[in-house]
């Protein structure tokens, strides 16, 4: 347990810890929030070899647990100690970010792609160029591209999340409905589903989660931000993602489509009652679907995610990488844990049991393959269908106000159903309120809007 | 707190060596310490819980994360004078979200106070039976946590989970709903609690003067009016002041709502937009500059009612 380690266990740096620090003590209270959330989901970490080097880690990443556990037995040199806290907008990122502030981060932090620039702004990383340097060719492109937004290396990936269409083959079949490959198919497919039966929708589109609406528009071609002589350009509003706003703002309005938030409670009900033929997700919606729909298994399949005129390419939804704090004492500790998170195969190996593994780490993959049990689908082998959409992944980089953007796109969404407003006008708003925002916090921009 | 304890009746008491008389100046020294040890509870935590937060936030509003280039190299904290007041103020986010509690202010409060002070009189009166029963099940909505509650209301006006989505006229997560329908929470929520307040207060109007009124030939209803109403009126006002702080700082009924309908904007707010300040766009100066723009706001209405209060009762 985390009291367990006597107070002058050390820091592994060979100072001795010979009272409690108020750091300390506000850890060990941390510490213990945690192991009261996760009960005994810590009790593996009881002997700590003497000498052992401590990394504390802050972290939402489901199985992280037993992840830890796994590599605190496997070897005596590092201690991890978890803190389990709220994932990232609904919490996590404002206690990472007010920990970094107050000068006590934990030596690992959590953070996704898409908010790593945004955590850059606080000065609270440590770069890792020269340490990673190493498995530069190990992980996807797409990934490693997302750890290194200015060309330099701030965060070790861990998964990655490129998005795909779930469907409900079997109503599909019975329907005499394809899997519809081009955008243009997804319509008419979406007008079949209501034929079908007028109270069911091919999908929703999620007007409340803007990092959805992110990875809608990547597909398309053309990133939010882009970094070039050390300017932002900020393009939120261009062509590719106007095409995109085109379109779902006429499936919206049309009514092929609904659009409320994936996950709440009026979604879950329509994917128990059947009323939803399918889900645009992302590698982790298979673990999801497993967990929450039970009694549908055997009904779902997987295809890639629809394409706009034929050119394959595929829009990211989530992910996570890990940063060493620029404060950590035990930076080489830190390090040899988190290769070991993102590069060795008994962590693939562990998170098939759990949920669904999508590893950065390209080797990983084929164990995560190996690992899985994918019995609840039907259709194309998950595996086949989501490697070869992990590198079809068009350049993107995250803006370092990315989360912000996220909370506005959420707001100026909000209006779509009720007609106040469209989905091309609002994206016009968030690209003009971004640029404002950015520019106001002093920092290089240009507007790339559409005149 | 207490210090006594209780002494069977039978034994004698015998003088205790502290209570012996002391000289003149060792007494008023002993005041002055007794007088600091019993304020320092209180001024300690004073100090701790709101002077120092607060002098902490109007330093932060001052000064911005200022950034340059990518950003990438983190922030420099510089000295900004007024100008995070000036763009929270001019910022139409701001606005709105001052124009929302405005309104929702304007119709609970009269809603919730008028409804708790009549179903006070209502217990009050002799007409009631199962006083007690009563009482408690206006009053444990009060019991229900702000979230729990947010969620429970959340779900009944959710289309196709809860029923009020059918039975009313208009969409109670709609555009126009949405304020009514947070004001039908908060008033759930704080109709009881003030009812109690209210009965209470009502219980220490002396009985002889009600007679008195009755053996005038006032009836319930004028004796209520002439009679209770203006002798609970300070407890009146003090539940006003409560509740107009109360309505400025509306934060969890909408946050909880933002999961339901994306009417709720993320400034909906003022604290909302504190809270997305701080923690969503970390631009701490500007949430600490609305903070103290709100607490401004509060002290200035809450003093205003406590004058209009003073002024009545005179």
């Amino acid at each position: 347990m985390v009291l367990g380690i006597p107070p002058d266990a050390g820091d592994g740096e060979g100072r001795p810890r010979t009272h409690w620090s108020r750091r300390s003590l506000l850890r060990t209270s941390t510490g213990l929030g945690a192991a009261l959330l996760t009960g005994g989901a810590l009790g593996g970490c009881a002997n700590v070899s003497p000498g052992a080097t401590r990394v504390r880690l802050w972290s939402w990443l489901t199985g992280m647990d037993q992840y830890v556990d796994a590599f605190n037995s496997a070897q005596r040199d590092v201690h991890v100690e978890l803190s389990v806290i709220a994932a990232g907008v609904s919490g996590g990122y404002a206690q990472q970010t007010n920990a970094i502030r107050a000068h006590n981060a934990p030596d690992i932090l959590h953070v996704e792609y898409q908010a790593l620039p945004q955590i850059l702004t606080t000065g609270g990383l440590r770069e890792l160029t020269d340490d990673l340097d190493d498995l530069a060719d190990g992980f996807l492109p797409a990934a490693w591209q997302g750890v290194r937004p200015d060309g330099r290396t701030w965060a070790v990936p861990m998964d990655f999340c490129p998005m795909a269409f779930f469907y409900r083959k079997d109503l599909f079949d019975d329907a005499g409905i394809r899997a519809p490959r081009t955008w243009e198919e997804f319509g008419h497919a979406a007008s079949a589903v209501r034929r079908a039966d007028p109270a069911a929708r091919i999908t929703t589109f999620p007007l409340n989660d803007g990092a959805f609406l992110a990875g809608m528009a990547w597909q398309a071609g053309d990133p939010w931000w882009r970094i070039a002589d050390g300017s932002w350009q900020v393009g939120i509003d261009r062509p590719g993602t106007l095409r995109t706003a085109d379109y779902w703002q006429d499936m919206i309005g049309s009514g092929r489509v609904g659009s409320a938030g994936t996950g709440t409670q009026s979604w879950t009900a329509a994917m128990h009652k059947g009323e939803l033929w399918g889900l645009l997700g992302a590698t982790w919606s298979v673990g999801m679907l497993k967990k929450s729909l039970p009694e549908d298994t055997g009904r779902w399949a997987v295809a890639p995610m629809p394409t706009w005129d034929g050119e394959p390419a595929n829009g990211v939804h989530g992910g996570s990488a890990f940063g060493i704090s620029a404060e950590c004492d035990v930076p080489g500790a830190a390090l040899t844990f988190l290769r070991w998170l993102s590069t060795d195969p008994a962590v693939p190996r562990i998170g098939a049991k759990i949920t669904f593994p999508s590893p950065a780490y390209r080797s990983s993959r084929r164990v995560a393959r190996e690992a899985y049990d994918d019995s609840y689908f039907i259709g194309d082998p998950v595996h086949d269908v989501l490697d070869e959409a992990a590198t079809r992944v068009p350049a993107w980089t995250w803006g370092p106000n990315a989360l912000s953007v996220f909370s506005a796109a959420a707001d100026a969404l909000g209006p779509v159903p009720t007609g106040a407003t469209t989905m091309p006008r609002a994206m016009h708003r968030i690209q003009s309120s971004a640029v404002a925002t950015m520019r106001a916090r002093g920092l290089a921009v240009t507007n790339e809007a559409r005149a | 707190m207490t210090t006594t304890t209780t002494t069977p009746t039978t034994t004698t008491p015998a003088p205790s060596p502290t209570a012996a008389p002391a000289g003149p100046p060792r007494r008023t020294s002993r005041r002055w310490l007794s007088g600091i040890a019993l304020a320092a509870p209180f001024a300690l935590l004073l100090l701790g819980t709101v002077l120092v937060p607060m002098g902490y936030a109007l330093f932060l509003s001052l000064f911005t994360d200022r950034l340059s280039g990518l950003g990438f190299d983190g922030y420099r904290q510089v000295f900004t004078g007024l100008g995070n007041y000036t763009s929270v103020l001019g910022d139409p986010a701001f606005r709105d979200s001052v124009a929302h509690v405005a309104l929702y202010a304007l119709i609970h409060i009269p809603v919730m106070l008028a409804g708790a002070l009549v179903l006070a009189l209502l217990l009050d009166s002799a007409a009631v039976r199962l006083r007690q029963m009563w009482s408690l099940a206006v009053f444990l909505p009060h019991a229900v946590p702000g979230v729990i509650a947010g969620l429970i209301w959340g779900y009944l006006y959710s289309p196709g989970i809860g029923p009020l989505n059918d039975i009313l006229p208009f969409d109670p997560l709609g555009d126009s709903g949405v304020l009514p329908s947070i004001v039908n929470m908060a008033t759930w929520q704080w109709m009881g609690y003030n009812m109690i307040i209210f009965y209470t207060a009502l219980q220490t109007v002396p009985r002889e003067v009600l007679e008195a009124a009755r053996a005038d030939g006032a009836g319930a209803l004028r004796t209520a009016l002439s009679i209770k109403v203006p002798m609970i009126r300070p407890t009146v006002f003090v539940a006003l002041v409560f509740t107009t702080i109360g309505s400025l700082q509306l934060f969890t009924e909408p946050l909880v709502l933002r999961t339901f309908t994306g009417t709720v904007t993320s400034t909906w707010t003022p604290s909302l937009y504190i809270y997305e300040a701080a923690f969503i766009s970390n631009d701490y100066g500007r949430a600490a500059a609305a903070s103290i723009l709100l607490a401004v706001a509060s002290a200035l209405l809450s003093a205003l009612v406590m004058r209009l209060s003073a002024r009545r009762s005179r």
